[in-house]
């Protein structure tokens, strides 16, 4: 049996040195789930931001690796003394992918990045729509800015009704992707309006191919990107396409990896660390990433709209028992919406303790001593912030069980899991986040401000407090840390009085590669950056 | 008329006849001939566009690799079918035939250009043929890959079932085990309710404590020891799957419980709650893993199955749209395009390896692409052979059309010189026999009179006149001829009498001019001889001149010396010496004089007198060698002779003397370039039968082959400027012949000498045999 695996390894290894090793290579990504979009500005998680990573720039955008603002698509930009102008200046002679029905006629100028953000803006637009734009919503965008305009081609004026300290960081994610105003116009006159978000046009490093849902997603590599014309080649070889190999399951995706069908995936089970460690063939990458897993508690459904209700749960749950069990030593136990990576950061916020009896008592004191039944949602995927969904949610209904609460696990599918919860239906449900801008207005104004508490919004327990609210925005209008970190962490200390959450963990998170492959980046925002991997050259 | 017209009207009247009727003949048959080749060469060509027309198919239903022989084979037969119908146009009579072959060209250069079309586009079609095989390879190899790499990957995800069930064992180890020591914490519980019980109601009833009691506590003993062997084995069980923190943590806890078990509720309790979880939850999740896994094992199979099917549906696909296209089914190869695409949707689907499968799609869709492209070719293809049909179809018709007409004009023309001939030569044959009985009667009639005249004027030339000379056609002619001829006769026969008896005068003086001649040669000649002996004796007498003028000054010296008395013995002695070798010097020296006199009178006397006689020819022959050697000395030339010792011949010796010495003569006169020494030897040699050889030979210059004949002739000499007279060979010649009795040969070489043979019998008597003269020479 060893013996035939060995030969059958080698007949395929053998038969992939045949196919012709000059030919183009192609770097296969094992990622973990299929995009709700391929449109940027839709995208509310990592999946399909690091999809969209890949066609799209950003007028400025984080270093890899670290959450430093760096020139992207502008080469430069100033802001007013008020701090509620921004001006930035394009890089010349930017390219657009061109794909079979489009062929971009010219090179990227401010109507596009004009069209990338009124399109989000500005509600009833063919395009655009209040509805669909969930994440520049949450991050009350539309209301922070004024006016868009271009005073010349090369030019884009952003006008603020506040000043901002989190705009530029705000504008380097997803949703500040940069489109072509020429491809949507294209689009719009052939009345296909619709396909802008599934054949996406871009100026990043690889040019969507094609996209089959739940199985592969094809790029090919743009060789006319702008990084790419002005940087030396560097060592090892480049890749010519990149796919993404759709596989949730992450045995499989081990498998697929070891089997050299993909060069890298993504989030290994916590189980399978220490032999990914041991196989030399592989390279295990780790991170603490800005990030948070959490039980969202709706507070605007009884039972949970009693903060008692809300804090016998947090008291029920064992969840050193949680994190010790399924994150092991990749998870380190949560007070709060923020991550200990991130300034501010409340180290001093005491911690929850698992008292089953003060939350009986809290329970009896609500009216509810009897228990209740209630549903809990898992996400039926690994996500970066949690490995294995359902095995969180059975320890929590054991834990609840104790204490008379009945619950009942739910799940759906990935993109109609996430929509549920954005369309706030479940009461008790399991969700994370990972920082998008390293900014900690990205924890807790996304996840817990009153505009992203509206419906579609990214605040799940749909908890808003004004004093929080006028807390987080004092901080978001100031550019001093200190003043900042101060008012954070007030505003932490009424979450842990609220309790709209049951904090969980911040984790690690661990991507494997395979030897032949390098110069990948972990990011702490979660993003998977594959601009700069290289193939290592063939051994002669 | 004259004979000779009418010898021309005889022989010519046939002649025109036979030319007339053999030119019309000959025209005709050239015409006949023409159509008749027309024919063959339209039954040619005929054959060869029908030919072409099934090598076209033949070519349609070939091998790729095959077609080239047949393209080739049409082209040469359509080329040849071309040339022929150029060359039937030098055969065509009619504008209607060279129309018709007009357009049977056009048909053909036509139809020879679809062809060509024909064939530039199968050679495409081919082309691309061999890619889509070339492609169907690649998909069978990829797809092979594919399945390989699928099995690969099912062999890993069996290894990790493997290890997931595995796991899931253990887990469900930890956690029945967990349920254990839970319930024997229950138990102990239980048991110590019940001692605690007793304990009451041994204090509320005294004496029963005794029995009781023993029975409790062996009971909580019992109790004790299988909550602590749960424990073990749970601790154990942790230890073993490497969670040595949790069984250390476990045994302390167990540790603690040193008195009665805390029961439930406890902080073992707690623990074990807080582990079952952990673990029952673990369990679930690897339950769900194992579940997935198998799913997807499941679904790995059936891809696995699903590119093997792939594969197959690929073999089988090459073949079939191979034979579809060498059989130009369109209509099958538009199915087999379908099915193409109906595999490259298949593949496209399956979620195999997204590098084959990009590979794959590629390939099949190049396949597709090519084959969509080789369908149109095909069709095009299709209507180029029905379109090609048509044209040979009508051209084959034309050409048969133009072999009817070809055909049928040659057997018209046919009957046609038949009958013209026939009629011809009739009718000229009567015209020629009338001639020719005409001819004959107005020739005979004339001949026979003139027959007569010639016969009467035989017996009497002078007779009768020739009649018939007043005629003025060629018997006028002969007649006149005829008398002229008999007066020209009699005239020339007294003209011939006068000359003969001129010439008989001219003889006689010839001949005393020759012998004045001859007599006067001979004269020159002993002049020689005189000359030659006058210089021999020169010499003996010259030393015994000096001989004696040297003994009469020794005399005198003697004859002082006696008289001045000083003569001694020893003087006298000396003189004696002296006279008596002076008288034999004078002696010896006046012999030889006397003996040269001897010689030369009989030489002398030999030439004058004609006198046979006795001579010993060894003797003779020095004697002549030694009057000659004067003649020998001015040119160095050296002079030999060989003669058989004894031999004595009667002959006449002056005859030969004077041969031997114009040979000798001649030899030194006309042999020898100026100042070369030269050889001559004068060879004797007897034959059988009486006859002497003598020979004279000299190694000189040779004669000139174009004078060898005239060598004997009188007065021919190269030489006369230097006062040859010619004479010297003819006399020579003369000499031999008549005096001799004998025979001359000279044979002659320019540049090796020449050699004069005289052969003659030893003895004048009896019989004289005459040899005629010959002169032989080598060219």
């Amino acid at each position: 049996m060893s013996a035939a695996r060995r030969y059958c390894a080698a007949l395929v290894a053998g038969l992939l040195v045949a196919a012709d090793p000059a030919a183009a290579r192609t770097f296969v990504f094992c990622s973990e789930g299929s995009p709700e979009s391929f449109d940027p500005a839709r995208a509310t998680t990592t999946t399909t931001m690091n999809v969209a990573w890949q066609v799209y720039d950003t007028l400025v955008e984080f270093a890899p690796g670290t959450t430093t603002i760096r020139p992207a698509l502008a080469e430069s930009w100033t802001v007013s003394e008020d701090g509620r102008t921004y001006l930035f200046a394009l890089r010349d002679g930017v390219r657009f992918h061109h794909n079979a029905r489009f062929i971009p006629s010219r090179t990227l100028n401010a109507e596009d990045v004009v069209f990338s953000f009124t399109r989000q803006l500005s509600p009833g637009q063919p395009l655009g729509g209040t509805q669909e734009f969930t994440y520049f919503h949450d991050l009350g965008l539309a209301e922070l800015i004024e006016a868009i305009d271009a005073p010349d081609s090369r030019h884009i004026r952003f006008r603020l009704r506040e000043a901002d300290t989190t705009f530029l960081a705000n504008i380097a994610q997803a949703f500040g992707a940069i489109l072509s105003a020429e491809y949507a116009a294209a689009l719009t006159a052939a009345g296909a309006a619709d396909d802008l978000a599934r054949q996406p046009i871009g100026t990043g490093p690889f040019a969507f191919e094609s996209y089959r849902p739940d199985q592969v997603l094809r790029y090919r590599a743009f060789s006319e990107h702008w990084r790419r014309v002005n940087e030396p080649a560097g060592p090892g070889e480049r890749p010519d396409g990149l796919v993404f190999a759709i596989t949730p399951n992450a045995a499989v995706r081990l498998t697929k990896l070891r089997a050299g069908e993909c060069h890298a995936m993504a989030f290994p089970a916590t189980g399978d660390l220490d032999a990914i460690r041991a196989d030399p063939e592989l390279t295990l990458l780790a991170l603490a990433e800005l990030n948070v897993a959490y039980l969202a508690l709706n507070t605007t459904r009884p039972p949970f709209d009693d903060v008692r209700v809300r804090r016998a749960v947090n008291l029920a749950i064992d969840r050193q028992a949680i994190v010790a069990g399924v994150y092991g030593a990749a998870g380190i136990l949560a007070q709060g919406p923020v991550p200990p990576g991130l300034w501010a950061f409340d180290p001093d916020l005491p911690a929850v303790p698992f008292d089953r009896a003060e939350a009986q008592r809290l329970l009896a004191e609500a009216g509810l001593a009897d228990g209740f039944d209630t549903e809990l949602w898992y996400p039926p995927v690994s996500r970066p912030y949690n490995p294995d969904g359902r095995r969180v949610a059975d320890m929590i209904r054991a834990d609840l069980a104790q204490v008379g609460i009945r619950a009942e696990l739910v799940t759906r599918p990935w993109n109609a899991y996430r929509a549920a919860l954005y369309g706030g239906m479940p009461s008790l449900m399991l969700y994370g986040w990972t920082s998008d801008n390293g900014d900690p207005d990205n924890f807790l104004n996304v996840l817990l401000g009153c505009k992203a508490a509206q419906p579609g919004g990214a605040n799940l327990a749909r908890w808003c407090d004004p004093v929080y609210e006028r807390l987080v925005e004092a901080a978001r209008r100031t550019g001093d840390r200190a003043q900042r970190q101060q008012l954070y962490r007030r505003a932490q200390g009424l979450v842990r009085a609220a309790m709209p959450w049951v904090p969980l963990a911040h984790t690690q998170v661990h991507l494997a590669l395979r030897g032949e492959v390098f110069g990948f980046t972990m990011d702490p925002l979660g993003r998977h950056l594959f601009e700069t991997v290289r193939f290592r050259p063939l051994p002669p | 008329m004259r004979v000779g017209s009418k010898i021309a009207l005889v022989g010519g009247v046939p002649i025109l006849a036979a030319g007339a009727i053999a030119l019309a003949g000959w025209m005709l048959l050239a015409q006949e001939e023409r159509a008749r080749g027309g024919a063959v060469l339209v039954a040619d060509v005929y054959h060869d566009l029908a030919t072409a027309r099934v090598v076209r198919d033949q070519y349609a239903a070939a091998d790729a690799q095959e077609r080239g022989a047949f393209a080739e084979r049409f082209a040469r037969l359509t080329a040849r079918a071309e040339a022929g119908l150029h060359r039937l146009t030098g055969f065509a009579r009619i504008d209607a035939q060279r129309s018709r072959i007009a357009s049977v060209e056009a048909a053909l250069s036509r139809y020879r250009g679809q062809m060509d079309a024909f064939v530039r586009r199968t050679q495409d079609n081919d082309g691309l043929i061999r890619e889509m095989a070339q492609r169907a390879d690649t998909l069978i190899d990829l797809t092979d890959r594919a399945r390989l790499r699928q099995q690969a990957s099912n062999t890993d995800l069996a290894r990790s079932l493997a290890e997931k069930v595995e796991a899931l064992r253990v887990a469900r180890g930890l956690v029945s085990r967990l349920g254990t020591l839970r319930a024997r914490i229950a138990e102990s519980a239980v048991i110590a309710k019940k001692v605690t019980v007793s304990g009451e109601t041994r204090n509320a009833a005294e004496g029963t404590d005794q029995a009781v009691a023993p029975a409790f506590g062996s009971e909580t003993q019992r109790a004790q020891v299988r909550f602590r062997a749960a424990s073990r084995d749970l601790s154990e069980a942790m230890r073993a799957d490497g969670r040595e923190a949790d069984a250390d943590t476990l045994d302390e806890l167990t540790a603690e419980v040193t008195g009665p078990i805390p029961g439930l509720g406890g902080k073992l309790d707690a623990w074990i709650e807080r582990n079952l979880k952990i673990e029952t939850s673990g369990q679930e999740s690897l339950h769900d893993e194992v579940a997935q896994l198998l799913a997807y094992s499941v679904e790995a199979n059936e891809i696995e199955q699903a590119t093997q099917n792939i594969a197959i549906g690929t073999l089988k696909l090459g073949p079939r749209t191979a034979g579809a296209l060498l059989r130009r089914d369109a209509a099958l190869a538009e199915r087999m395009l379908a099915e193409g695409e109906r595999l490259g949707q298949n593949a496209a689907a399956l979620p195999i390896s997204p590098l084959i499968q990009a590979e794959m799609i590629q390939a099949l869709d190049g396949w597709r692409k090519r084959l969509t492209t080789t369908i149109g070719g095909l069709r095009r293809q299709n209507e180029m052979i029905v379109a090609m049909d048509g044209l040979a179809a009508a051209m084959v018709e034309s050409a048969k059309a133009l072999n009817d007409a070809f055909v049928g004009d040659a057997d018209r023309f046919g009957i046609f010189i038949q009958r013209i001939l026939l009629t011809g030569a009739t009718g000229l044959l009567l015209l020629g026999a009338l001639v020719v009985i005409f001819v004959a009667h107005s020739i005979l009639v004339p001949l026979r009179a003139l027959q007569g005249d010639m016969v009467k004027l035989t017996g009497n030339p002078t007779g009768a006149a020739v009649r018939g000379t007043a005629r003025g056609d060629e018997f006028g002619d002969i007649a006149r001829a005829t008398a002229v001829f008999v007066s020209e006769i009699t005239r020339r026969e007294g003209a011939l009498r006068r000359a003969k008896d001129q010439a008989d005068v001219a003889l006689v003086e010839l001949r005393r001019t020759q012998d004045n001649l001859v007599r006067a040669e001979k004269l020159a000649s002993l002049g020689e001889l005189v000359a030659g002996v006058a210089h021999e004796i020169n010499t003996p007498l010259g030393i015994a001149l000096t001989t004696g003028t040297l003994m009469s000054d020794e005399a005198r010296a003697f004859r002082t010396s006696l008289t001045a008395g000083t003569l001694s013995r020893s003087r006298l002695n000396h003189f004696v010496d002296r006279v008596e070798e002076g008288a034999g010097l004078l002696c010896t020296n006046l012999t030889r004089a006397a003996d040269l006199v001897q010689g030369f009178k009989q030489v002398a006397v030999d030439r004058v007198s004609d006198e046979i006689r006795s001579v010993a020819l060894e003797t003779w022959l020095d004697d002549l060698v030694a009057s000659l050697r004067p003649m020998l000395r001015k040119g160095a030339h050296s002079l030999e002779r060989t003669c058989p010792p004894g031999l004595v011949i009667d002959t006449n010796p002056g005859v030969l003397a004077q041969i031997v010495t114009n040979l000798v003569a001649n030899a030194v006169v006309h042999g020898f370039r100026a100042g070369e020494p030269g050889r001559i030897v004068v060879r004797v040699s007897e034959f059988e039968g009486g006859l002497i050889r003598l020979e004279v030979a000299d190694d000189g210059q040779g004669i000139a082959p174009q004078h060898l004949d005239r060598i004997f002739d009188p007065f021919f000499t190269t030489a006369r400027s230097a006062g040859s007279t010619g004479l010297g060979m003819h006399i020579v010649h003369n000499l031999v012949t008549a005096k001799l009795g004998g025979r001359i040969t000279l044979v002659s070489e320019p540049g090796r000498g020449t050699a004069v043979q005289v052969d003659f019998p030893a003895s004048r008597a009896g019989t004289v045999t005459r040899y005629a003269p010959t002169a032989l020479g080598t060219p």
